[in-house]
Protein backbone atom coordinates (compact mmCIF):
# COMPACT_ATOMS: atom_id res chain seq x y z
CA UNK A 1 0.00 0.00 0.00
CA UNK A 2 1.12 3.24 -1.07
CA UNK A 3 -0.27 6.09 0.98
CA UNK A 4 1.97 8.83 -0.99
CA UNK A 5 0.49 7.94 -4.10
CA UNK A 6 -3.06 7.99 -2.88
CA UNK A 7 -2.60 11.26 -1.55
CA UNK A 8 -1.15 12.58 -4.83
CA UNK A 9 -3.57 10.84 -7.32
CA UNK A 10 -6.28 12.59 -4.81
CA UNK A 11 -6.44 15.86 -6.12
CA UNK A 12 -6.55 14.52 -10.04
CA UNK A 13 -9.63 12.38 -9.09
CA UNK A 14 -11.33 15.04 -6.85
CA UNK A 15 -10.88 17.63 -9.93
CA UNK A 16 -13.31 15.30 -11.90
CA UNK A 17 -16.29 15.16 -8.90
CA UNK A 18 -18.19 18.40 -10.32
CA UNK A 19 -19.25 16.20 -13.00
CA UNK A 20 -20.40 13.50 -11.04
CA UNK A 21 -21.94 16.00 -8.79
CA UNK A 22 -23.51 18.10 -11.79
CA UNK A 23 -25.09 14.57 -12.79
CA UNK A 24 -26.25 13.50 -9.26
CA UNK A 25 -27.81 16.77 -8.63
CA UNK A 26 -29.52 17.26 -12.25
CA UNK A 27 -31.25 13.54 -12.02
CA UNK A 28 -32.19 13.67 -8.62
CA UNK A 29 -33.84 16.73 -8.98
CA UNK A 30 -35.78 16.29 -12.43
CA UNK A 31 -35.87 12.84 -11.65
CA UNK A 32 -37.84 13.57 -8.07
CA UNK A 33 -40.01 16.41 -10.24
CA UNK A 34 -40.75 13.88 -13.15
CA UNK A 35 -41.59 10.73 -10.49
CA UNK A 36 -43.95 13.81 -8.56
CA UNK A 37 -45.97 14.13 -12.21
CA UNK A 38 -46.01 9.81 -12.64
CA UNK A 39 -47.56 9.56 -9.03
CA UNK A 40 -49.78 12.37 -9.30
CA UNK A 41 -51.20 10.45 -12.41
CA UNK A 42 -51.25 6.88 -10.92
CA UNK A 43 -52.51 8.31 -7.64
CA UNK A 44 -55.79 10.02 -10.72
CA UNK A 45 -56.15 6.31 -11.91
CA UNK A 46 -56.86 8.03 -15.32
CA UNK A 47 -57.96 5.04 -17.79
CA UNK A 48 -55.68 4.96 -20.88
CA UNK A 49 -52.91 6.52 -19.11
CA UNK A 50 -52.28 4.08 -15.98
CA UNK A 51 -51.48 1.27 -17.77
CA UNK A 52 -48.55 2.44 -19.79
CA UNK A 53 -47.56 4.12 -16.54
CA UNK A 54 -48.13 0.88 -15.00
CA UNK A 55 -45.70 -0.57 -18.24
CA UNK A 56 -42.93 2.04 -18.23
CA UNK A 57 -42.40 1.66 -14.39
CA UNK A 58 -42.27 -2.36 -14.63
CA UNK A 59 -39.89 -1.68 -17.55
CA UNK A 60 -37.96 0.82 -15.48
CA UNK A 61 -37.23 -1.66 -12.54
CA UNK A 62 -36.48 -4.69 -14.18
CA UNK A 63 -33.81 -3.57 -16.51
CA UNK A 64 -30.07 -2.99 -15.16
CA UNK A 65 -28.84 0.74 -15.38
CA UNK A 66 -26.26 0.07 -16.73
CA UNK A 67 -28.53 -1.43 -19.82
CA UNK A 68 -30.79 1.51 -20.06
CA UNK A 69 -27.97 3.74 -20.42
CA UNK A 70 -26.40 2.27 -23.29
CA UNK A 71 -30.16 1.80 -24.62
CA UNK A 72 -30.13 5.39 -24.16
CA UNK A 73 -26.88 6.37 -25.51
CA UNK A 74 -27.22 4.84 -28.51
CA UNK A 75 -30.88 3.97 -28.87
CA UNK A 76 -31.67 7.91 -28.95
CA UNK A 77 -30.14 9.30 -31.75
CA UNK A 78 -31.58 6.08 -33.44
CA UNK A 79 -35.05 6.90 -32.71
CA UNK A 80 -34.23 10.50 -33.29
CA UNK A 81 -33.26 10.04 -36.55
CA UNK A 82 -36.66 7.77 -37.24
CA UNK A 83 -38.06 11.03 -36.53
CA UNK A 84 -35.73 13.26 -39.42
CA UNK A 85 -34.35 14.68 -36.27
CA UNK A 86 -30.73 15.14 -36.44
CA UNK A 87 -30.00 14.24 -32.59
CA UNK A 88 -26.21 12.44 -33.34
CA UNK A 89 -25.02 15.73 -30.88
CA UNK A 90 -26.43 14.42 -28.15
CA UNK A 91 -23.58 14.15 -25.85
CA UNK A 92 -22.88 11.71 -23.23
CA UNK A 93 -23.39 13.80 -20.15
CA UNK A 94 -27.23 14.73 -21.36
CA UNK A 95 -27.53 10.83 -22.42
CA UNK A 96 -26.23 9.96 -18.76
CA UNK A 97 -29.00 12.49 -17.10
CA UNK A 98 -31.50 11.59 -19.32
CA UNK A 99 -30.73 7.49 -18.40
CA UNK A 100 -31.09 8.57 -14.38
CA UNK A 101 -34.09 10.88 -14.71
CA UNK A 102 -36.16 8.33 -16.62
CA UNK A 103 -34.86 5.70 -14.04
CA UNK A 104 -35.41 7.36 -10.92
CA UNK A 105 -38.83 9.37 -12.45
CA UNK A 106 -39.95 5.78 -12.38
CA UNK A 107 -38.48 4.26 -8.86
CA UNK A 108 -38.83 7.61 -6.62
CA UNK A 109 -42.97 7.06 -7.97
CA UNK A 110 -42.53 3.70 -5.93
CA UNK A 111 -41.38 5.70 -3.09
CA UNK A 112 -43.64 8.60 -2.75
CA UNK A 113 -47.11 6.51 -4.06
CA UNK A 114 -46.96 4.64 0.06
CA UNK A 115 -46.31 7.94 1.51
CA UNK A 116 -49.31 9.65 -0.27
CA UNK A 117 -51.77 6.73 0.63
CA UNK A 118 -50.40 6.94 3.90
CA UNK A 119 -51.75 9.88 4.80
CA UNK A 120 -55.65 9.20 6.28
CA UNK A 121 -58.44 9.85 4.16
CA UNK A 122 -59.62 11.98 6.98
CA UNK A 123 -57.03 14.47 6.52
CA UNK A 124 -58.16 15.40 2.51
CA UNK A 125 -62.01 15.52 3.39
CA UNK A 126 -61.24 17.85 6.95
CA UNK A 127 -59.23 20.01 4.41
CA UNK A 128 -62.08 19.96 1.91
CA UNK A 129 -64.52 20.12 4.25
CA UNK A 130 -63.23 23.56 5.47
CA UNK A 131 -62.98 24.63 2.14
CA UNK A 132 -59.42 24.86 0.92
CA UNK A 133 -58.36 24.42 -2.61
CA UNK A 134 -56.23 21.20 -3.73
CA UNK A 135 -53.40 22.61 -4.36
CA UNK A 136 -53.27 24.35 -1.09
CA UNK A 137 -54.39 21.11 1.17
CA UNK A 138 -51.69 19.08 -0.78
CA UNK A 139 -48.72 22.10 0.19
CA UNK A 140 -50.54 22.63 3.55
CA UNK A 141 -51.20 18.99 4.70
CA UNK A 142 -50.46 16.38 2.60
CA UNK A 143 -47.10 16.83 1.56
CA UNK A 144 -45.40 17.52 5.38
CA UNK A 145 -47.43 14.54 6.52
CA UNK A 146 -46.11 12.29 3.49
CA UNK A 147 -42.25 13.89 4.56
CA UNK A 148 -41.51 11.56 7.70
CA UNK A 149 -42.87 8.60 5.61
CA UNK A 150 -40.98 9.01 2.29
CA UNK A 151 -37.69 10.46 3.51
CA UNK A 152 -36.26 7.25 4.28
CA UNK A 153 -36.57 6.28 0.98
CA UNK A 154 -35.48 9.29 -1.06
CA UNK A 155 -32.70 8.83 1.22
CA UNK A 156 -31.54 5.89 0.12
CA UNK A 157 -32.39 6.47 -3.21
CA UNK A 158 -29.79 8.94 -3.47
CA UNK A 159 -27.78 6.97 -2.45
CA UNK A 160 -28.40 4.11 -5.38
CA UNK A 161 -27.91 7.07 -7.88
CA UNK A 162 -24.69 8.03 -6.53
CA UNK A 163 -23.27 4.59 -6.79
CA UNK A 164 -25.13 4.40 -10.68
CA UNK A 165 -22.76 7.22 -11.72
CA UNK A 166 -20.54 5.46 -11.36
CA UNK A 167 -21.47 3.52 -14.32
CA UNK A 168 -21.63 6.77 -16.87
CA UNK A 169 -17.52 6.22 -17.60
CA UNK A 170 -18.71 3.28 -20.02
CA UNK A 171 -19.83 6.01 -22.30
CA UNK A 172 -16.92 7.84 -22.29
CA UNK A 173 -17.68 10.40 -19.28
CA UNK A 174 -14.51 11.27 -17.45
CA UNK A 175 -16.25 11.12 -14.00
CA UNK A 176 -14.31 10.21 -10.88
CA UNK A 177 -14.32 6.07 -12.23
CA UNK A 178 -13.23 7.16 -15.46
CA UNK A 179 -10.63 9.39 -14.25
CA UNK A 180 -9.71 6.25 -12.06
CA UNK A 181 -9.46 4.39 -15.13
CA UNK A 182 -7.26 6.96 -16.81
CA UNK A 183 -4.78 6.86 -13.94
CA UNK A 184 -4.44 3.25 -14.30
CA UNK A 185 -4.01 3.04 -17.49
CA UNK A 186 -0.85 5.91 -17.38
CA UNK A 187 0.15 3.86 -14.53
CA UNK A 188 0.63 0.31 -16.75
CA UNK A 189 -1.93 -1.32 -14.10
CA UNK A 190 0.11 -0.59 -11.20
CA UNK A 191 -1.60 0.54 -7.70
CA UNK A 192 -4.85 -0.23 -8.63
CA UNK A 193 -5.64 -0.94 -5.18
CA UNK A 194 -4.63 2.45 -4.26
CA UNK A 195 -6.40 4.12 -6.81
CA UNK A 196 -10.03 2.25 -6.32
CA UNK A 197 -9.47 2.70 -2.36
CA UNK A 198 -9.27 6.50 -3.11
CA UNK A 199 -12.11 6.13 -4.97
CA UNK A 200 -13.98 4.42 -2.24
CA UNK A 201 -13.04 7.22 0.12
CA UNK A 202 -14.55 10.00 -2.08
CA UNK A 203 -18.16 8.12 -3.14
CA UNK A 204 -17.75 7.45 0.68
CA UNK A 205 -17.79 11.32 1.68
CA UNK A 206 -20.37 11.96 -1.40
CA UNK A 207 -23.11 9.86 0.52
CA UNK A 208 -21.94 11.15 4.16
CA UNK A 209 -22.96 14.04 2.54
CA UNK A 210 -26.06 13.32 0.96
CA UNK A 211 -27.08 11.83 4.32
CA UNK A 212 -26.57 14.72 6.31
CA UNK A 213 -28.73 16.31 3.44
CA UNK A 214 -31.70 14.28 4.77
CA UNK A 215 -31.21 13.92 8.05
CA UNK A 216 -31.44 17.43 8.00
CA UNK A 217 -34.77 17.64 5.87
CA UNK A 218 -36.40 14.98 8.77
CA UNK A 219 -34.77 17.27 11.15
CA UNK A 220 -37.67 19.37 9.75
CA UNK A 221 -40.97 17.08 10.14
CA UNK A 222 -43.40 17.57 12.03
CA UNK A 223 -42.97 14.05 13.69
CA UNK A 224 -39.52 15.22 14.78
CA UNK A 225 -40.86 18.49 15.96
CA UNK A 226 -43.09 16.26 18.19
CA UNK A 227 -40.64 14.07 19.07
CA UNK A 228 -38.11 17.22 20.31
CA UNK A 229 -40.96 18.72 22.50
CA UNK A 230 -40.85 15.42 24.26
CA UNK A 231 -37.51 15.14 24.76
CA UNK A 232 -37.13 19.05 25.60
CA UNK A 233 -40.13 18.14 27.95
CA UNK A 234 -38.51 15.61 29.90
CA UNK A 235 -34.60 16.96 29.81
CA UNK A 236 -36.23 20.08 31.56
CA UNK A 237 -38.08 18.31 34.07
CA UNK A 238 -35.08 16.03 34.70
CA UNK A 239 -33.06 19.76 35.01
CA UNK A 240 -35.80 21.34 37.12
CA UNK A 241 -35.93 17.87 39.72
CA UNK A 242 -31.84 18.06 39.45
CA UNK A 243 -31.89 21.61 40.65
CA UNK A 244 -34.98 21.53 42.86
CA UNK A 245 -32.70 18.52 44.86
CA UNK A 246 -29.39 21.24 44.86
CA UNK A 247 -31.56 23.42 46.43
CA UNK A 248 -32.78 21.20 49.14
CA UNK A 249 -29.34 20.16 49.95
CA UNK A 250 -27.58 23.50 49.75
CA UNK A 251 -30.83 24.31 52.54
CA UNK A 252 -29.73 21.71 54.40
CA UNK A 253 -26.02 22.34 54.46
CA UNK B 1 -82.28 28.06 5.27
CA UNK B 2 -80.97 24.78 3.68
CA UNK B 3 -83.27 22.60 1.59
CA UNK B 4 -82.68 19.55 -0.25
CA UNK B 5 -84.84 18.07 -2.75
CA UNK B 6 -85.23 14.39 -4.37
CA UNK B 7 -81.34 13.22 -3.41
CA UNK B 8 -80.33 10.38 -4.79
CA UNK B 9 -76.68 8.70 -4.61
CA UNK B 10 -75.52 4.82 -5.54
CA UNK B 11 -72.73 3.51 -4.11
CA UNK B 12 -71.74 0.54 -7.37
CA UNK B 13 -75.28 -0.31 -8.28
CA UNK B 14 -76.87 -0.03 -4.57
CA UNK B 15 -79.07 2.59 -3.63
CA UNK B 16 -77.99 4.50 -0.79
CA UNK B 17 -79.91 7.59 -0.33
CA UNK B 18 -83.28 7.52 -2.47
CA UNK B 19 -85.00 10.50 -2.54
CA UNK B 20 -84.31 12.58 0.06
CA UNK B 21 -85.77 16.09 0.32
CA UNK B 22 -85.15 18.03 4.29
CA UNK B 23 -85.88 21.12 5.35
CA UNK B 24 -83.39 23.47 7.61
CA UNK B 25 -84.37 26.52 8.94
CA UNK B 26 -81.93 28.97 10.65
CA UNK B 27 -81.22 28.26 14.19
CA UNK B 28 -82.32 24.88 14.06
CA UNK B 29 -80.90 21.69 15.58
CA UNK B 30 -81.62 18.90 13.24
CA UNK B 31 -80.62 15.48 14.76
CA UNK B 32 -80.90 12.37 11.84
CA UNK B 33 -81.28 8.91 14.18
CA UNK B 34 -82.07 5.18 12.68
CA UNK B 35 -80.79 2.24 12.17
CA UNK B 36 -76.83 1.48 11.28
CA UNK B 37 -75.84 1.57 7.14
CA UNK B 38 -79.25 3.76 6.60
CA UNK B 39 -77.37 6.43 4.92
CA UNK B 40 -77.46 9.31 7.52
CA UNK B 41 -73.82 9.86 7.35
CA UNK B 42 -74.00 9.58 3.68
CA UNK B 43 -76.40 12.43 3.91
CA UNK B 44 -74.97 14.36 5.55
CA UNK B 45 -71.27 14.66 3.42
CA UNK B 46 -73.50 15.10 0.69
CA UNK B 47 -74.24 18.68 2.23
CA UNK B 48 -70.40 19.33 1.83
CA UNK B 49 -70.02 17.59 -1.25
CA UNK B 50 -67.80 14.49 0.26
CA UNK B 51 -69.70 12.59 -1.79
CA UNK B 52 -71.15 13.08 -4.68
CA UNK B 53 -74.51 12.41 -4.93
CA UNK B 54 -76.37 10.99 -8.47
CA UNK B 55 -79.13 13.20 -8.46
CA UNK B 56 -80.62 16.06 -6.27
CA UNK B 57 -80.63 19.35 -5.51
CA UNK B 58 -79.65 21.84 -2.59
CA UNK B 59 -80.54 25.13 -1.53
CA UNK B 60 -78.12 26.60 1.32
CA UNK B 61 -79.07 30.63 1.65
CA UNK B 62 -78.25 32.13 -1.58
CA UNK B 63 -76.61 29.45 -2.98
CA UNK B 64 -78.99 27.12 -5.25
CA UNK B 65 -77.01 24.34 -7.10
CA UNK B 66 -78.09 20.87 -8.89
CA UNK B 67 -75.80 18.31 -8.11
CA UNK B 68 -75.49 16.75 -11.59
CA UNK B 69 -74.05 20.04 -12.85
CA UNK B 70 -72.50 21.54 -9.72
CA UNK B 71 -68.67 22.81 -10.28
CA UNK B 72 -65.98 22.59 -8.42
CA UNK B 73 -66.16 26.51 -7.81
CA UNK B 74 -70.02 26.32 -6.88
CA UNK B 75 -68.74 22.89 -4.86
CA UNK B 76 -65.95 25.47 -2.90
CA UNK B 77 -68.68 27.94 -1.92
CA UNK B 78 -70.53 25.16 -0.39
CA UNK B 79 -67.76 24.29 1.70
CA UNK B 80 -67.09 27.72 2.67
CA UNK B 81 -70.23 28.45 4.21
CA UNK B 82 -70.50 25.29 6.40
CA UNK B 83 -68.06 23.40 8.74
CA UNK B 84 -68.09 19.26 9.25
CA UNK B 85 -66.66 18.16 12.95
CA UNK B 86 -65.81 14.17 11.92
CA UNK B 87 -66.08 11.06 13.67
CA UNK B 88 -62.50 10.54 13.95
CA UNK B 89 -62.12 14.27 14.60
CA UNK B 90 -59.75 14.49 11.66
CA UNK B 91 -57.50 17.33 13.23
CA UNK B 92 -54.33 18.16 10.79
CA UNK B 93 -51.66 16.04 12.22
CA UNK B 94 -48.60 18.03 11.23
CA UNK B 95 -50.21 21.04 13.10
CA UNK B 96 -50.63 22.28 16.51
CA UNK B 97 -54.25 22.95 18.18
CA UNK B 98 -53.70 26.78 17.66
CA UNK B 99 -52.86 26.39 13.78
CA UNK B 100 -55.48 23.87 13.50
CA UNK B 101 -58.14 26.17 14.60
CA UNK B 102 -56.18 29.33 12.78
CA UNK B 103 -55.35 28.34 9.73
CA UNK B 104 -58.38 28.13 7.88
CA UNK B 105 -59.59 31.52 8.91
CA UNK B 106 -56.02 32.80 7.51
CA UNK B 107 -56.24 30.85 4.27
CA UNK B 108 -59.52 30.13 3.25
CA UNK B 109 -60.91 33.13 4.63
CA UNK B 110 -58.21 35.60 4.36
CA UNK B 111 -58.16 37.39 7.86
CA UNK B 112 -55.62 39.40 9.57
CA UNK B 113 -53.54 36.62 11.52
CA UNK B 114 -53.99 39.16 14.64
CA UNK B 115 -58.00 38.74 14.46
CA UNK B 116 -57.73 34.79 13.49
CA UNK B 117 -55.70 34.33 16.36
CA UNK B 118 -58.00 36.25 18.93
CA UNK B 119 -60.97 34.31 17.43
CA UNK B 120 -58.72 31.42 17.99
CA UNK B 121 -58.20 31.85 21.58
CA UNK B 122 -61.57 32.81 21.32
CA UNK B 123 -63.52 29.63 20.43
CA UNK B 124 -60.72 27.56 22.32
CA UNK B 125 -61.14 28.85 25.59
CA UNK B 126 -65.17 28.16 24.94
CA UNK B 127 -64.19 24.08 25.06
CA UNK B 128 -62.00 24.80 27.68
CA UNK B 129 -57.99 23.79 25.72
CA UNK B 130 -56.40 26.84 26.26
CA UNK B 131 -53.88 24.76 27.82
CA UNK B 132 -53.09 23.29 25.39
CA UNK B 133 -52.35 25.84 22.20
CA UNK B 134 -49.17 24.14 21.29
CA UNK B 135 -49.89 20.28 21.35
CA UNK B 136 -50.31 18.45 18.56
CA UNK B 137 -53.36 16.37 18.20
CA UNK B 138 -51.21 13.53 18.45
CA UNK B 139 -50.36 14.30 22.22
CA UNK B 140 -54.54 15.01 23.16
CA UNK B 141 -56.94 12.63 24.26
CA UNK B 142 -59.78 11.69 22.22
CA UNK B 143 -62.30 14.06 23.83
CA UNK B 144 -59.68 16.79 23.97
CA UNK B 145 -59.07 16.05 20.10
CA UNK B 146 -62.72 16.69 19.25
CA UNK B 147 -63.53 19.49 21.15
CA UNK B 148 -60.57 21.57 19.23
CA UNK B 149 -62.44 20.15 16.38
CA UNK B 150 -65.52 21.77 17.10
CA UNK B 151 -63.42 24.75 18.35
CA UNK B 152 -62.21 24.78 14.50
CA UNK B 153 -65.49 24.40 12.82
CA UNK B 154 -66.76 27.24 15.06
CA UNK B 155 -63.81 29.44 14.40
CA UNK B 156 -65.06 29.97 10.57
CA UNK B 157 -68.27 31.24 11.78
CA UNK B 158 -69.92 28.88 9.23
CA UNK B 159 -73.98 29.21 8.43
CA UNK B 160 -74.23 25.45 9.14
CA UNK B 161 -72.25 22.75 10.96
CA UNK B 162 -72.24 19.71 10.51
CA UNK B 163 -71.38 16.78 13.32
CA UNK B 164 -71.02 12.92 11.95
CA UNK B 165 -71.57 11.12 14.92
CA UNK B 166 -68.81 13.00 16.76
CA UNK B 167 -68.85 11.00 19.76
CA UNK B 168 -69.19 7.29 18.35
CA UNK B 169 -64.91 6.31 18.42
CA UNK B 170 -64.73 8.26 22.09
CA UNK B 171 -64.36 6.48 25.28
CA UNK B 172 -67.39 6.48 27.34
CA UNK B 173 -65.79 8.47 29.98
CA UNK B 174 -64.98 11.11 27.52
CA UNK B 175 -68.04 11.53 25.69
CA UNK B 176 -69.86 13.77 27.99
CA UNK B 177 -67.67 16.30 27.92
CA UNK B 178 -67.96 16.95 24.30
CA UNK B 179 -71.94 16.29 24.70
CA UNK B 180 -71.08 19.56 27.10
CA UNK B 181 -69.70 21.23 24.32
CA UNK B 182 -72.15 20.88 21.48
CA UNK B 183 -75.04 21.43 23.95
CA UNK B 184 -73.43 24.92 24.35
CA UNK B 185 -73.05 25.33 20.33
CA UNK B 186 -76.40 24.59 19.83
CA UNK B 187 -77.88 27.15 22.59
CA UNK B 188 -75.83 29.92 20.78
CA UNK B 189 -77.96 29.97 18.05
CA UNK B 190 -75.95 27.84 15.07
CA UNK B 191 -77.66 25.49 12.85
CA UNK B 192 -76.65 22.50 13.23
CA UNK B 193 -77.31 19.03 11.47
CA UNK B 194 -76.26 16.37 13.69
CA UNK B 195 -75.82 12.56 13.45
CA UNK B 196 -76.14 10.98 16.98
CA UNK B 197 -76.71 7.72 18.74
CA UNK B 198 -76.85 9.00 22.03
CA UNK B 199 -80.80 9.50 22.23
CA UNK B 200 -81.49 10.98 25.26
CA UNK B 201 -78.77 13.87 24.09
CA UNK B 202 -80.72 13.88 20.84
CA UNK B 203 -83.97 14.45 22.43
CA UNK B 204 -82.93 17.49 24.74
CA UNK B 205 -80.61 19.78 22.05
CA UNK B 206 -82.92 18.81 18.88
CA UNK B 207 -85.34 20.93 17.76
CA UNK B 208 -86.29 18.30 14.92
CA UNK B 209 -85.70 14.64 14.85
CA UNK B 210 -85.45 13.14 11.38
CA UNK B 211 -85.81 8.89 11.32
CA UNK B 212 -83.92 7.55 8.52
CA UNK B 213 -84.48 3.88 7.51
CA UNK B 214 -83.11 2.03 4.60
CA UNK B 215 -81.99 4.93 2.32
CA UNK B 216 -85.05 7.41 3.07
CA UNK B 217 -86.93 9.44 5.43
CA UNK B 218 -89.52 7.50 7.14
CA UNK B 219 -91.00 10.41 9.66
CA UNK B 220 -89.68 13.73 11.11
CA UNK B 221 -90.93 15.91 13.56
CA UNK B 222 -90.67 17.79 16.83
CA UNK B 223 -88.44 15.37 19.68
CA UNK B 224 -91.78 15.11 21.58
CA UNK B 225 -93.45 13.50 18.62
CA UNK B 226 -90.76 10.87 17.21
CA UNK B 227 -89.65 9.92 20.53
CA UNK B 228 -93.39 10.02 22.58
CA UNK B 229 -96.07 9.92 20.23
CA UNK B 230 -95.08 8.81 16.97
CA UNK B 231 -97.02 5.88 15.49
CA UNK B 232 -94.97 4.52 12.93
CA UNK B 233 -94.10 0.72 13.49
CA UNK B 234 -90.35 1.50 12.17
CA UNK B 235 -89.60 4.10 14.11
CA UNK B 236 -91.00 2.81 17.23
CA UNK B 237 -89.53 -0.30 16.70
CA UNK B 238 -86.10 1.40 16.61
CA UNK B 239 -86.36 3.22 19.48
CA UNK B 240 -87.86 0.79 21.43
CA UNK B 241 -84.40 -1.53 20.27
CA UNK B 242 -82.86 1.58 21.87
CA UNK B 243 -84.31 1.35 24.84
CA UNK B 244 -84.14 -2.35 26.00
CA UNK B 245 -80.73 -2.03 25.01
CA UNK B 246 -80.57 1.20 27.35
CA UNK B 247 -82.25 -1.16 30.02
CA UNK B 248 -79.46 -4.45 29.64
CA UNK B 249 -76.38 -1.26 29.71
CA UNK B 250 -75.08 -1.82 26.74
Amino acid sequence: MDIGYMIEIFPKLISTLPISLLIILTSSILGLMLSIVITALRIKRIKFLSPILEAYISFMRSIPILLLLFLVYYGLPVFFSLLNLNMNDLSAIVSAMITLIIFNGAYLSEILRPAYLAVEKGQHEAADSLGYTSFTKIRKFIIPQMAPVALPGLGNAVIYLIHDTSLVFTIGIVDIMGKANLIMANSYGENKVEVFLTIAIIYWMVCLLSDRFIKLCENHTYLRKIENKRAFNSQSLKLHQKFTKRNIKSNLD
Amino acid sequence: MLAIRDLHLSFNGNEILKGIDLTVNKGDVVTLIGPSGTGKTTLLRCINCLENPSKGEITLSDLQLNYETISKKDILKLRRKTAMVFQQFNLFKNKTVLENVMEAQIIVQGKKKEEAYKKSIEELEKVGLLDKLESYPSELSGGQQQRVSIARALALEPELILFDEPTSSLDPELVGEVLRVIENVARSGVTIVLVTHEMSFAQSISTKIVFMDKGVIVEEGSPQFIFEDSNNERTKAFLNHFKSNQTVGV
